[in-house]
C-alpha cells in the first residue's frame, strides 16, 4: 500500500536521464516530420521554460524560434520573464501583441463577453499565432501543457493545448520544476507560482481551489496507480480537494482525444485502422 | 563452393568461445529497406570487431509499434530479397534479426530469425504476446506454438523474444534440454525513475540475472534505442555470466555495438559446483 508521505517521493525523476530521453524525443520527431525545428510560445512561465530548455537541448539555439505573444492586460512581469528565459538559452524572443485581433472581435461581435471566453480567445489566438510562424518555418509547434493541468483539464482546447509535439505531457508540475531547476531555468520563472495570465491577477492554484503539489499526489494515486477517491481520501487528502480532481479529471477527458468522429464504416479513421504517425 | 565450405564450418564447428556482439539500434518503423541498410551497417561494425554472433533487437527490420502496418511488412524468409541479403552479408557470422514473418496460411509472428552459413538456420516464433497496458501484439499476431533450440558452432542455442523471457518456463526448458547460451531480443518500452537506472531496465536486469543463475546458463539481452509514438526504448542490451553477474551493459538510449567473448566452458565449471538443473525433479507432487 502507497502511504502519503511515500507519493512525493515517486515522483522524483532522474533529471539527467529524463532530460536525455526528452531531448531525444524531440530531435526524433522533428526530424521524423522533415522539420526545420521548433517553435514555441514563451509566456514567462516555467512549463514553456522547460519546454525551450529541452528543445534547445534538443536542437541548438538556431533551430528553435521563440515567440512572446502578449494581451494588453498581461502582467508586464511576464515579459521579463520570457526574456529572461530566452536570454539564458540563448533564443532570440520576437514579440507579436496580440491586443488588435482580439479586441477587434469582442468589440466588434461580442462586447459582453466575460473573462473566461476572452482568455480562451487568447489562447487560440497564440496558437494561430504560433501555427502560422510554424509554417513559415517549416518547424513544428511546440507543446507545453504538462501533465497535471492536461488531467484537470485546465487548458484551452485549440489553445494552449494545441501542438505537434508536447515533451512535458506526461510530467506532473512538480516534475516539471523539477527539471526546470535541473536544466537552469531562471529562478524567478521555477519559484513564481503559475498562472494563466489571462487576466490581471489571475493564479491557477486559487483558480483550481487547490495546490499543485497536492493536485500532483492525488492524480497520481487516481490516475497512475487507480486508486478510488475514497482510497485517496483515506490516506489523509482533504475530502473536497479529492472529489473536486476527481470531477475534473473525469469531466475534462474529453480535451485528451481531440479527434472523435462517428464511426459508419468499418474502418474508421484511428478506431478500425490504428495508423502510428512515425 | 565456398559458401557451402563456410557453411559447413559454421556448422560443423563446435566450439566454446565465442565472441558475441549486441547491435542496440533504432530501427525506422514500417521501413524495411530503410532498415536493411542499417543492418547492414551494423554488420559490417560487427565484422570489423571479429563478432562471431550478433544479435539485433525485436522486430529490428519493421520497428515495434506496427499496429494496422503490420501485416504491410510482413515477409516470408525464405523467398524474401531483404532476408536474403541479410544471409548473404554475413555468412561467416551468426546473426538473429526481428521481423513480421508470415506463414503460409497467412498467419503473422513476431519472429527471430537466426542466419547462418547463408542460410536460416532457426526461426523463432513469439510465444507470449503481450497484449496489455500498451501492449497490442495479441490483435495483430499469432502466438508461436513450438519452443524450438537453435544450434551455434555446434552448441545448443536459446532464442527467445522480450515477453518470452518475463515467463520463466521457456528458458528453463532450453536449458534443461542444453542450451548454455540463452539470447533474448527485445523491444522495451522505457520508464524514467528517480534513479540512474531505467525502472524498466531493472526488471530486465532481474530477470536476466535470476536466470543466469537459476538455469546456470550465459544471459544475452539485446534491447533497442529510438522513438516511436511518444514511446522510447531504453537500451542497456547486456551479457550475464552463468551463475548471475553482469559481465557488459551498453548504455541508455543511445546506439551502440555491445562485444564480449564468451565461454560456453564457463557454464560446464558452474554446473559441476552447482548443480541445480541436474536436480532438477519432475515427480514432486501437490499442491492440490
Amino acid at each position: 500500500m502507497i502511504r502519503k508521505e511515500d507519493v512525493a517521493q515517486r515522483l522524483l525523476l532522474h533529471a539527467p536521464l529524463a532530460v536525455a530521453a526528452l531531448a531525444d524525443f524531440l530531435r526524433d520527431g522533428v526530424e521524423n516530420a522533415g522539420a526545420s525545428g521548433l517553435v514555441l510560445g514563451l509566456s514567462g512561465g516555467v512549463d514553456s521554460a522547460l519546454a525551450a530548455a529541452l528543445a534547445t537541448r534538443a536542437l541548438g539555439t538556431e533551430r528553435v524560434h521563440a515567440y512572446y505573444l502578449p494581451y494588453k492586460s498581461s502582467d508586464p512581469r511576464s515579459a521579463i520573464d520570457a526574456a529572461a528565459v530566452a536570454a539564458n538559452f540563448g533564443l532570440a524572443l520576437r514579440t507579436i501583441d496580440i491586443t488588435p485581433q482580439i479586441d477587434a472581435y469582442f468589440d466588434a461581435h461580442e462586447p459582453d463577453a466575460d473573462r473566461v471566453r476572452r482568455g480562451n480567445k487568447m489562447a487560440r489566438e497564440r496558437m494561430t499565432v504560433l501555427y502560422d510562424q510554424s509554417r513559415r518555418h517549416g518547424a513544428l509547434v511546440l507543446g507545453t501543457s504538462n501533465k497535471s493541468e492536461i488531467l484537470l483539464g485546465y487548458t484551452t482546447v485549440f489553445g494552449d493545448n494545441a501542438s505537434a509535439l508536447n515533451p512535458i505531457g506526461d510530467l506532473y508540475k512538480q516534475q516539471v520544476w523539477q527539471l526546470a531547476r535541473h536544466l537552469g531555468v531562471p529562478e524567478q520563472v521555477a519559484s513564481k507560482r503559475p498562472s494563466a495570465d489571462l487576466w490581471p491577477g489571475q493564479l491557477s492554484e486559487n483558480e483550481l481551489g487547490f495546490d499543485y503539489p497536492t493536485a500532483d499526489e492525488v492524480l497520481y494515486l487516481l490516475f497512475d496507480q487507480g486508486l478510488s477517491g475514497e482510497e485517496v481520501i483515506d490516506r489523509g487528502y482533504p475530502a473536497p480537494v479529492v472529489e473536486k480532481i476527481v470531477r475534473l479529471e473525469r469531466n475534462n477527458r474529453y480535451k485528451r482525444r481531440l479527434m472523435l468522429l462517428a464511426r459508419l464504416s468499418s474502418s474508421a479513421i484511428n478506431l478500425d485502422r490504428e495508423m502510428p504517425r512515425d | 563452393m565456398l559458401a557451402f565450405r563456410i557453411a559447413m564450418t559454421v556448422k560443423s564447428e563446435r566450439r566454446s568461445k565465442i565472441k558475441v556482439g549486441l547491435a542496440q539500434i533504432d530501427s525506422r518503423l514500417a521501413d524495411l529497406e530503410h532498415n536493411l541498410g542499417h543492418h547492414l551497417e551494423w554488420i559490417a561494425n560487427a565484422r570489423a570487431e571479429g563478432v562471431e554472433l550478433l544479435l539485433f533487437p525485436e522486430l529490428s527490420l519493421t520497428g515495434y509499434r506496427l499496429l494496422h502496418l503490420t501485416p504491410r511488412v510482413a515477409l516470408n524468409p525464405s523467398q524474401s530479397p531483404i532476408i536474403a541479403a541479410l544471409r548473404e552479408a554475413a555468412p561467416e557470422m551468426a546473426v538473429v534479426v526481428g521481423c513480421v514473418e508470415e506463414d503460409e496460411l497467412g498467419a503473422l509472428y513476431n519472429s527471430a530469425l537466426l542466419l547462418a552459413g547463408g542460410e536460416i538456420t532457426h526461426v523463432h516464433r513469439k510465444l507470449y504476446l503481450p497484449t496489455y497496458g500498451i501492449f497490442q501484439e495479441g490483435r495483430f499476431f499469432s502466438e508461436g506454438r513450438r519452443l524450438g533450440m537453435a544450434k551455434l558452432f555446434g552448441n545448443p542455442f536459446g532464442v527467445l523474444i522480450c515477453e518470452d523471457f518475463w515467463h520463466s518456463d521457456p528458458a528453463e526448458r532450453l536449458a534443461r534440454q542444453g542450451a548454455k547460451l540463452i539470447g533474448v531480443i527485445s523491444a522495451s518500452p522505457g520508464r524514467v525513475g528517480p534513479g540512474p537506472m531505467p525502472p524498466s531496465q531493472e526488471a530486465w536486469e532481474s530477470l536476466t540475472r535470476a536466470s543466469a543463475l537459476l538455469n546456470t546458463s550465459w544471459v544475452v539481452y539485446c534491447g533497442r534505442v529510438g522513438w516511436e509514438e511518444g514511446t522510447f526504448y531504453t537500451g542497456g542490451s547486456h551479457i550475464v555470466r552463468p551463475g548471475g553477474e553482469l559481465l557488459a551493459r551498453a548504455p541508455y538510449l543511445e546506439e551502440q555495438l555491445l562485444t564480449a567473448e564468451i565461454d560456453l566452458r564457463e557454464v560446464d565449471r558452474l554446473r559441476w559446483r552447482l548443480p541445480i538443473l541436474a536436480d532438477e525433479r519432475s515427480d514432486i507432487e501437490g499442491p492440490e
